[in-house]
């Protein structure tokens, strides 16, 4: 049968592993069998098993009967016992008392034979052969009954019902004098649930109660206890089994110790959320911007975003007009912001009325209006500046030469250009209507700034492109809006890039395919640029107009464009421009001669003797100080 | 009577000296009120006595116990001491009871003189074990046993109960840890036992005292022996004495508090 076991494993091993198997198999065997027949050595001898005194006044010694069954005599297997008393050993071994009290194979010392630290030596015969022998003394040996009369009481139960505590008492065993103090027992408990299988144990105590805490209500528990002679190392056995069955306090049993309130909590929800998409769909706005208030976006105070998209240009001019919050924000805090006042002659762009009409005449407008009014952005809001500026200025002005009068149409086309809506997709890149190439850039303040300009300013250029009435100013799809990308310090505002696409200049935002269409005309038009066209013209520049104006401003990646480069190039690009230098009728600064709140900057239109090179080093910027001393 | 004569007489003086007593012991003393040691009229109760002591006799064999297990793990082991013949201890010559009978019968004064006897007899025996145990550990610093400052003069005036450890009731630091230590620690409670027991003595037998000789202790030159068999198994059986002793002596005391202090009734 091993050989056959062995096979599979040797198959697997190899003849060499199969020798190790058997070699190990025949140890196994051989160690079961020493294991089968216990404790006994193979020969059968009789032997001590253990001697034991459960309370320091007795002992009794057990031992095996070694003699295996059927095997011979059992013989007569004889306990002796020495003594020694005081300095001498007992010269002679006595045999054993009492045979009977103990049980089988053992023996008993009654009081009388035990005496306390005194070295016991016994040993067992076997036919007059003395077949094992041990050596102790009484108070080594010791291992107490167990503890009896175990019982249980009550102590309290929690507020929950849940658990409980509980005093265990009980007796020391009986025959233990621990009332005389002769010997001193320390008891440990035990408990476990009924269906457990690990006892739970608690420290030894001295006393004869202990609390144990926490038990659960609804089950049963097993209680049993045992004791040992203080600095004994041996315990005695166990007590009986004490069952505590505890009674059941709550009416209603409770189920779990905490059972997850899933039905509270799926009951808010639901209210929640009920709640919540009641008001998210409710028509109430009132609560609605209460519950869920509308993130706010940009935008003026007192104009409703909701006017530009109905086109009612005026109201949002009175209001712009009454709004004192605003202008003195954009310039008064900011003395360096400043505004420049536009005189426009064109009539149509004057009556407000024909803005209106502009804007809903053509669809395409409408749509760019629309577009332009979706953008909540502050700067597309303050293009609506210069039509009250333009207005004030007329009304302070009037034209300021005719000069003035072009440029400011010019302007107004740049304007346009500057003020324009994101995708001015449906101004085709076509309309390359030549920009009056000689014509001056008409820079409004500084250069560099890119001014914002009304929706009107822009519809009027627009109108203007398409029927060139005043100027030549091909400034066709000119996009209302022009997203302000940023302030200057010297307060020039920055018309951020791709929001123009006239005469086939590339959408600011950066369609680079498109930057192709940048033409030179524009550039030498306008003194005003969106940053990104300029940035866009600037590779495409130098390819058009490196040759008319070799352009080296233009091909210095300036996130601005400097005073020096449009001025340069303002002044290259029309021949029939003004002239480097203050006589220049179209000035690359331009004083400031009133500040109108909220109407703006009345600039003056006279070219005034020009620190060029104080400004131009500024990059394009005048600070309100720089302009003082311009201005006269 | 006396008393009343010293107080006449030498009440100034009486009251410098309890004065003077209780400076020197206030560094030690707790918030309790003690008696100082001079003082003739003040008298703890006999049962804190007891308590105090049956705590440092169960201490004392407490780590004797360990000790001895500790020794024979170590270095009995493979000796087959414990087959040896047991010699007696010392302490045999001192006629003690050997089982409750015996020692219900004798009286408590013989008892407790009987105890003080014994420890007595250890005092030496200790300390010679202590030299040598550092000798043969070739260990040349140990650590200093916890409570040696403490007297029991200081103890006595501390309440002890059932609930108070031994560990806190004999101020214990560090529990010793290995033979030497705990050699050292079982001399100095040793010391401080032999001083509790005749306190209990004074109050018992009122002052008579009974100048017993205690046991010599011959076996200073087994534990010299140069071959360390033989030298081993001295110590081997000077440590199985020293655990048997301690034993004897705690359940005497025993025995006695219970007899003396709850009647009979522990």
């Amino acid at each position: 049968m091993r050989t056959r076991a062995l096979n599979p494993e040797a198959r697997l091993q190899g003849p060499t592993g199969m020798d190790l198997w058997k070699l190990l198999l025949t140890l196994a065997v051989a160690g079961s069998s020493d294991a089968f027949s216990g404790s006994e050595d193979s020969s059968g001898r009789p032997q001590f098993t253990k001697c034991r005194s459960p309370e320091l006044e007795t002992f009794s010694c057990y031992w095996t009967d070694g003699v295996h069954h059927g095997f011979g005599s059992p013989g007569a297997v004889q306990l002796f016992y020495i003594r020694r008393n005081t300095q001498e050993w007992t010269q002679e071994w006595k045999e054993c008392p009492d045979y009977v009290s103990a049980g089988e194979n053992s023996c008993y010392f009654n009081a009388s034979y035990t005496s306390i630290w005194v070295p016991y030596c016994i040993k067992l015969t076997n036919n007059g052969g003395t077949v094992d022998q041990k050596c102790f003394s009484v108070e080594e040996i010791v291992q107490p009954d167990p503890p009896i009369g175990l019982n249980w009481t009550l102590l309290n139960t929690s507020l929950t019902g849940i658990h409980a505590d509980i005093q265990v008492r009980w007796e020391p065993p009986s025959n233990a004098d621990v009332q005389k103090g002769w010997i001193v027992l320390e008891y440990e408990l035990q408990y476990k649930e009924i269906n457990e299988t690990q006892w739970k144990m608690m420290d030894p105590v001295l006393s004869t109660s202990v609390p144990v805490y926490s038990l659960r209500l609804d089950k049963e528990y097993e209680v049993r206890v045992r004791c040992r002679q203080r600095n004994s190392e041996k315990y005695g056995e166990f007590s009986e089994v004490l069952y505590v069955t505890l009674p059941q306090m709550s009416p209603v049993p409770c189920e779990e110790d905490f059972r997850f309130p899933w039905f509270l909590i799926i009951i808010f929800g639901m209210f929640g959320l009920t709640v919540i998409f009641l008001f998210m769909f409710s028509k109430q706005q009132r609560i609605k911007m209460l519950i869920l208030p509308p993130v706010p976006v940009p935008k003026i105070k007192g104009i409703d975003p909701d006017l530009f998209k109905e086109g009612k240009l005026e109201e949002v001019n009175t209001i712009l007009a009454i709004h004192d919050n605003y202008k003195p924000e954009f310039y008064n805090d900011d003395s360096w912001v400043e505004f420049i006042e536009l005189d426009i002659d064109d009539p149509d762009e004057k009556t407000e009325g024909s803005d209106t009409d502009r804007l809903l005449s053509h669809d395409h407008q409408k749509l760019l209006n629309i577009l332009g009014a979706k953008d909540d952005d502050s700067g597309r809001t303050s293009c609506y500046d210069p039509d009250i500026l333009e207005a004030d200025f007329h009304a302070s002005d009037g034209g300021d030469g005719t000069s003035e009068a072009a440029q400011p149409q010019r302007l107004k086309g740049e304007a346009d250009l500057l003020c324009l809506d994101m995708k001015n997709q449906n101004n085709p890149p076509g309309r390359d209507a030549p920009p009056a190439a000689g014509e001056p850039g008409v820079i409004l303040a500084e250069e560099g700034k890119a001014r914002p300009l009304p929706l009107g300013e822009t519809e009027s250029a627009h109108h203007a492109a398409h029927a060139p009435l005043h100027s030549p100013s091909p400034l066709a799809n000119i996009d209302f809006y022009a997203q302000v990308s940023d302030i200057t310090p010297a307060g020039s505002v920055v018309l951020s890039p791709g929001q123009r696409n006239k005469a086939g200049i590339p959408q600011c935002d950066a369609h680079p395919e498109v930057a192709s269409l940048c033409q030179a005309n524009f550039i030498t038009d306008s003194a005003y640029f969106c940053e990104a066209d300029a940035k866009k013209c600037i590779p495409v520049a130098p390819h058009v107009e490196v040759a008319a104006r070799g352009e080296p401003s233009f091909n210095q990646e300036d996130i601005y464009i400097t005073t020096e480069s449009l001025t340069t190039t303002a002044r290259r690009a029309g021949t029939a421009g003004p002239a480097p230098g203050s006589a220049m009728p179209v000035p690359d600064y331009t004083s400031i001669h009133i500040v109108q709140s909220p109407q703006g900057l009345v600039l003056n239109a006279t070219a005034l003797p020009r620190p060029d090179k104080e400004f131009l080093s500024s990059c394009g910027y005048v600070s309100t100080d720089q302009l003082n001393n311009i201005m006269p | 009577m006396d008393n009343k004569g010293l107080s006449l007489t030498g009440g100034p003086f009486l009251l410098v000296l309890v004065l003077v007593s209780s400076l020197l012991l206030c560094k030690n003393v707790a918030s309790m009120p003690t008696c100082p040691s001079g003082a003739v009229s003040c008298e703890v109760p006999l049962g804190d006595l007891f308590d105090r002591a049956v705590i440092l006799s169960h201490y004392i064999h407490n780590l004797s116990s360990e000790m001895f297990s500790e020794f024979d793990r170590q270095y009995a082991q493979d000796r087959q001491f414990i087959t040896k013949a047991i010699n007696g201890c010392h302490t045999s010559s001192i006629p003690t009871p050997e089982d409750k009978e015996q020692a219900q019968q004798m009286h408590h004064e013989d008892l407790l003189n009987l105890v003080l006897r014994v420890l007595r007899s250890w005092n030496e025996p200790l300390y010679h074990l202590v030299m040598e145990v550092r000798a043969i550990q070739e260990a040349p610093g140990t650590q200093e046993a916890p409570g040696t400052q403490e007297t029991f003069a200081m103890q006595e005036a501390l309440s002890t109960q059932e609930a108070l450890s031994t560990q806190e009731t004999l101020g214990i630091q560090e529990t010793p840890n290995d033979i030497l230590s705990r050699a050292i620690e079982i001399e100095d409670r040793n010391k401080q036992l032999l001083e509790g027991m005749e306190k209990i003595i004074n109050q018992v037998q009122h002052g008579v005292r009974r100048n017993e000789a205690p046991s010599p202790w011959l076996g200073l030159p087994s534990l010299q022996e140069a071959d360390e068999d033989t030298r081993l198994f001295a110590f081997y059986e000077l440590i199985h004495c020293l655990r048997r002793d301690s034993h004897k002596i705690d359940n005497y005391l025993k025995v006695l508090k219970c007899r003396i202090v709850y009647d009979s009734n522990c």
